[in-house]
């Protein structure tokens, strides 16, 4: 069997859904928009899809290598595209909490955070990393050794990343309880973009809300606090090369200056923001320093 | 290849009509009022209270002094937001007049040009920090 691609399917209800948000956020104020900043995002949306075709071959390799390792082989039945579905859910949660705390992954990963709005486009910007960012391979490593067929992995995938597109708007305020306890929403994804310090590594669902649940991982979002998005470090280019390669360049920069393997080693796999003299923060610092301020 | 190369261009095109649609909404992003440089450094900065600021001529970049500790921080205007950066002793300063020229060898920040009317004591200030 082979299934249809469900981003592709749904790009153009991408496009669509951007000029309705932006439509509405202009007369309704529901939102913010800037030209400089949306077209960073969508270019580094084109960017990312041509990239992610040229580095297919790596997944598809990475997967057949491991292949025959799996015990045994699950075919395509609606039992098991749900069951991949929700597991794919769970290693997508895993990958995305490890690219915000492995530097050499949030290398890549900053890029999707670097913009200071939250809209529609900004589900668009995605990192061009490509053969850069290989350990995220890892993750894929379960499912093909559960047996699932690689084309029912790359569906499934597909249909998680179509569900986070419509997450990222100010648009949408708050579902009912038990949509909001149970699925990943705009409100929940807010505060995932978020750099205040109370809403800092936290959220890193795709679909099912429940991970950060189980995992200890999720805070809600508080109007007394409004999420105020970008990252530690805001970036001061809305040029998408600069934007895709400015993560990787200061990790270099690092792990080229570092005195030993063991400190190159930290810069690579320690969390964004470590140094070898503390002397940098890093989100469980700026976490700790804000739970001992009290608020004002 | 040429059907990909199609693609390409029209998708290109797409992302043009989606920002040229933007710039029609929204227009251009008008520089952000003084609180919003006050709100990000707040924000950036744990406990900032600001000291000595200068304004740039063209209110799009300020230097402020923390009045805790005596650092000094830029903040610069970028579309609609505001972007700071804490200044080190890496920071290369020159000044020709009024016209202040920090080098911050950083990737997506590499310099920022202010004009002030006191641009020789902020140069002698910053100058001070790499000291």
């Amino acid at each position: 069997m082979k299934p249809f691609d469900p981003v592709a399917l749904a790009t153009p209800a991408f496009a669509v859904l951007v000029i309705a948000e932006m439509v509405f956020v202009r007369f309704t104020g529901r939102g913010r928009f800037e030209v400089k900043d949306t077209a960073a995002s969508l270019m580094m949306g084109l960017g990312s899809v041509i990239i992610g075709a040229l580095f297919a071959f790596l997944f598809v390799g990475f997967a057949k290598l491991i292949m025959p390792f799996a015990p045994f082989h699950i075919g395509w039945s609606w039992w098991a595209v749900v069951l991949c579905f929700v597991l794919d859910d769970l290693r997508y949660y895993w990958w995305h909490r490890a690219s915000h705390r492995v530097r050499w992954l949030w290398a890549d990963h900053v890029n999707h955070h670097s913009s200071q709005h939250y809209n529609l486009s900004t589900a668009l910007r995605q990192p061009w990393g490509g053969v850069l960012a290989l350990p995220g391979l890892l993750f894929l490593a379960p499912l093909v050794l559960l047996g699932f067929p690689l084309e029912m992995i790359a569906f499934v995938h597909g249909i998680n990343l179509v569900y986070q597109f419509w997450i990222h708007t100010e648009s949408i305020g708050r579902f009912p309880r038990w949509f909001e306890a149970l699925m990943n929403t705009p409100s929940h994804h807010r505060v995932h973009h978020a750099t205040n310090a109370r809403y800092l590594d936290a959220n890193y669902a795709g679909v099912f809300i429940v991970w950060d649940r189980m995992f200890a991982t999720f805070v809600a979002e508080t109007g007394e606090d409004p999420p105020r998005y970008g990252i530690i470090g805001q970036i001061a280019s809305f040029n998408p090369l600069r934007i895709a390669l400015h993560g990787w360049v200061s990790l270099a920069n690092d792990v080229i200056h570092a005195k030993n393997l063991r400190e190159a080693a930290f810069y690579l796999f320690a969390p964004p923001g470590w140094s070898p003299d503390g002397s940098r923060e890093t989100s469980d610092s700026i976490k700790a320093r804000w739970a001992d301020v009290p608020a004002e | 290849m040429t059907a990909q190369l199609l693609q390409i261009l029209l998708s290109l095109g797409e992302v043009a009509l989606m920002v040229g649609l933007c710039f029609v909404l929204f227009g251009r992003a008008p520089a952000p009022a003084a609180e919003a440089f006050d709100a990000r450094l707040a924000a950036d900065v744990p406990g900032f209270r600001a000291g000595r600021r200068a304004v740039s001529g063209d209110g799009r970049s300020i230097l402020v002094e923390d009045a805790r500790d005596g650092a000094v921080y830029l903040a610069v205007a970028r579309g609609d937001g505001v972007v700071t950066r804490k200044l080190s002793r890496a920071t290369r300063i020159s000044r020709d007049g009024e016209r202040l020229v920090l080098d911050l060898r950083d990737f997506t920040l590499k310099r920022a040009e202010l004009t002030l009317a006191d641009a020789s004591d902020w140069e002698a200030r910053l100058k001070g920090l790499a000291a």
